[in-house]
């Protein structure tokens, strides 16, 4: 008994000590999740599904991950929630005659959170860092030959080539200014230093599952901090984030599974929406290199009559969305909403299509299927074409598999779901020009190369009008098979307003407030 | 004993390198191309060749393999690929967590499993029956919706703990009890159902040896008898449960982790492994491996601790 009795009080010890070791965990990692529901001035929770990459400036990721950007560092220009340019670091800026050199004057009063002032310097040394870094989005800044002060507060950037995006580039991650002499440094991807709203307080944060900010007291412009302290909280289980919004533990959210929406609102949150993604058939093969049929124009345009977007929207996006047949952005210049309807469902329409090209028996396509979205919706996508004789042969491959074998042109359709945006020129580099990453078979005509120069290099009407003509070009001749535009949920609570950003996954840090 | 432990830590070395082997092997053959998962659907395929060559996912296996343990043996395990932190921070910051899970649900669980299973095997009858039942529910109600449903009821209906986050013992005691303690119930309730039934099953075996009855025949107090002699030899096989239950505890709670986003190992594990976040994973293997090893020498310690026969001399 005595011994029972020992063992009993060693195994209390032990748990007591270990329990203590979780406890000086709180010194160095720890976040509780609290602090939601009190809006005003004190602390704002934000439910994010993607842990921070890194913060080091260079390697910065932006959409779900801006957040961590923004927390800590200021962007060059600032985009407002339209995606209008603004002056932010950076008051005034101008391009020269044939838009190859931009001038940009520089606030003089901003400091980084080492106390040294910010400079025109460390905004060329950040600039350039950014461009050989290893963010997913270093290729926005592709056209930025040099980058150099002037004096203090003088940047210049000299352009290879004129970039339509370069501004709107400089209000993402692209933009963001780390001191010169720290760009490089590895130190930065866990302890930031920037000039930013808040400072990431290491001692509370949980990489990967809280990352804990405190205000940065000396920021240069205080009306932007409307909380003392941020907590982005990483949820990667639906289950989780529903508790965490029906228990009030968070502000603001972003959402994993949008059938949970509807519980989210009976919870008091309130729904923003905004659209980012268009969600379809990437008709790659339109040479018709690998499966001839999709070489011919009629067999896409039957592949788009055959979809019953309605029933897609339901089965994929739980209602959420906005069916469409263009993939260009409600907010571009470019978008015309005739083109959301140009093909209406109908199966017989498709069939005649077919039948004039010379496919009434159908043919067969292989497609990559990946587990990682539902078994239900690869199901309808098959049926959907198998109703014009169209037989999908999926081959099943691994989530880590599947954008690889699409870009390495094994495939020639896919289902995906790809950025809009922001800009036309930004699209048009990312899923339609012979050498955009998303255009894995380069297919180009002439008249879409022609079309793409204007927007690089025309006046602002020249390339409207030429994105509307592309536009249009890329429908009529169905390059694509969109099924709709998810709407990006976004949620708020009673005490919290959220606007959302155009052009991004969740809003702008500044545009969440207290009521 | 020394030496015992000496010949179980090197047979515990020797368990590690094939573990870590083996999981490096799979990583490899089941990893897909990590680059592009790293850098998403933006990022040109240039911009993924280099990082494949960066983090020297061009080399053959075997050299990476040898660059990877080179690093281990002197602790160096390098850094996430998505997150950049370094392994051994990761994880040192969440294992604390974690075990303070598993240490809360195998001491709730030694305590309640022992008596329960003492008072079915004594009382027999509806109580041994009610035992029985509750536990074969207990062990096929899988703990996540255990966790559910105790979230449901008792974090969202009556308020009574938070339903999701971690707040450390050393910042608020009653804060840690909120949060830690409807995980530990989740992941106990399967727990407490095997070790009932085992303590049950051995107490009433014991019970009918022949020893048994000399003790009783002295004039032996029955709880004497019982708590003396009956549970001791009754609890090796016992504590044989547990020491498995510890270590299937902390796949456990990985799941039930996620379920009340807790920042213990479990949100890393499973992101890691889907990721492909091979430096990460390969830390997680090691230092599950090597508590496990840990956990087993204990055992066996504890073992003998309790039989005098199971000692080593």
């Amino acid at each position: 008994m005595f011994r029972l009795k020992r063992a009993a009080a060693v195994a209390l010890a032990a748990t007591l000590a270990l329990a203590g070791c979780a406890a000086g965990g709180g010194e160095t990692g720890g976040g509780d999740g609290s602090g939601g529901g009190d809006g005003g001035g004190g602390t704002l929770t934000w439910g994010v599904i993607a842990p921070a990459s890194t913060f080091a400036q260079k390697d910065m990721r932006w959409a779900n991950e801006s957040p961590y950007g923004q927390a800590v560092y200021d962007s060059l220009l600032r985009a407002n929630p339209d995606f209008e340019v603004e002056p932010n670091l950076a008051t005034e800026w101008e391009y020269n005659e044939d838009n190859t050199v931009l001038t940009l004057t520089l606030r003089d009063d901003v400091t980084f959170t080492n106390g040294e002032t910010l400079t025109a310097e460390d905004a060329a040394a950040s600039l350039l860092a950014f461009k050989g870094g290893a963010s997913p989005n270093a290729t926005l800044l592709r056209n930025l030959a040099d980058a150099r002060a002037i004096d203090e507060t003088t940047l210049e950037l000299t352009l290879g080539a004129p970039d339509p995006g370069m501004l709107s580039n400089l209000t993402q991650n692209a933009g963001l200014v780390a001191p010169a002499e720290l760009v490089d440094d590895p130190a930065m991807a866990t302890e930031p230093v920037g000039s930013g709203p808040y400072i990431l307080n290491t001692g509370e944060t949980v990489v990967g599952s809280s990352y804990v900010f405190d205000k940065n007291e000396d920021y240069w412009k205080p009306e932007d901090q409307h909380y003392d302290k941020l907590v982005l909280q990483v949820y990667t289980d639906p289950t989780a984030l529903l508790n965490a919004v029906q228990g009030g533990q968070l502000n603001v959210t972003n959402v994993v599974d949008k059938t949970t929406v509807p519980q989210m609102e009976a919870a008091g949150y309130t729904l923003n929406r905004s659209e980012l993604d268009w969600s379809g058939f990437l008709i790659m093969d339109r040479a018709g290199t690998l499966v001839p049929a999709l070489g011919d124009v009629r067999v896409r345009q039957a592949i788009n009559f055959a979809l019953d977007r309605e029933a897609l929207l339901a089965t994929m996006g739980a209602g959420f969305g906005e069916p469409t047949t263009q993939i260009f952005a409600p907010w571009s210049p470019s978008f015309d909403e005739e083109l959301d309807e140009f093909y209406e469902y109908d199966v017989d329409r498709a069939k005649e299509l077919l039948a004039e090209a010379g496919y009434e028996d159908g043919f067969e396509v292989t497609m990559p299927q990946t587990p990682s979205v539902a078994a239900s919706t690869w199901t309808l996508m098959a049926d959907q074409l198998a109703q014009i004789g169209i037989t999908v042969n999926y081959e099943q491959v691994q989530a880590t598999e599947f954008i690889p074998g699409i870009l390495a042109a094994k495939y020639p359709m896919t289902w995906f779901q790809l950025q809009m945006g922001p800009t036309d020129w930004q699209l048009s580099q990312f899923q339609i020009a012979e050498q955009a990453t998303w255009n894995p078979l380069r297919y180009t005509t002439p008249e879409v190369e022609e079309w793409i120069a204007t927007i690089q290099t025309g006046t602002e009407d020249e390339a409207a009008e030429a994105g509307q003509e592309l536009n249009r070009y890329l429908v009529e001749n169905a390059w694509n098979a969109p099924f709709f535009r998810p709407t990006v949920t976004f949620m708020s609570d009673a005490n919290t307003e959220a606007v959302p950003q155009t052009g991004n996954a969740v809003p702008y840090l500044w545009n969440v407030q207290p009521k | 004993m020394l030496r015992f432990i000496l010949r179980r830590l090197l047979a515990g070395v020797i368990l590690l390198f094939a573990v870590s082997s083996l999981a490096y092997l799979l990583l490899y053959l089941g990893a897909g191309d990590i680059a592009r998962q790293i850098l998403g659907q933006e990022a040109t395929q240039e911009q993924v060749q280099q990082l494949n060559t960066r983090l020297g996912l061009d080399q053959p296996l075997l050299t990476r393999y040898f660059g990877w343990l080179a690093g281990a043996v002197t602790g160096d395990f390098g850094a996430s690929w998505f997150t950049n932190q370094p392994v051994i921070a990761a994880i040192t910051s969440r294992l604390a967590v974690t075990l303070s899970l598993v240490i809360g649900t195998v001491t709730l669980t030694a305590i309640v499993g022992t008596a329960l299973g003492v008072w079915a095997a004594r009382k027999r009858g509806a109580a041994d029956r009610t035992v029985q039942i509750v536990s074969v529910l207990g062990f096929a109600i899988p703990g996540f919706l255990i966790a559910i449903f105790l979230v449901n009821l008792f974090a969202l209906n009556l308020k009574l703990f938070r339903p999701t986050g971690y707040i450390p013992i050393g910042t608020s005691f009653t804060g840690w009890l909120s949060t830690v303690t409807l995980p530990i119930i989740a992941l106990a309730i399967g727990a407490i159902a095997a070790i009932a039934a085992q303590v049950r099953g051995s107490v009433i075996d014991t019970m009918r040896q022949d020893w048994v009855r000399t003790l009783r025949s002295r004039g032996l107090s029955e709880n004497r008898v019982l708590y003396k002699h009956v549970l001791r030899n009754a609890g090796g096989p016992a504590l044989a449960v547990l020491a498995v239950q510890f270590v299937g505890l902390l796949g456990g709670a990985v799941i039930v982790e996620q379920i009340f986003a807790i920042p213990g190992l479990g949100p890393i594990a499973t992101q890691s492994t889907g990721q492909g976040d091979i430096p990460l994973v390969m830390g997680l293997v090691v230092v599950t491996a090597a508590l496990v090893v840990v956990v087993n020498i204990v055992i066996e310690i504890l073992h003998g601790f309790l039989n005098p026969k199971a000692r080593i001399s």
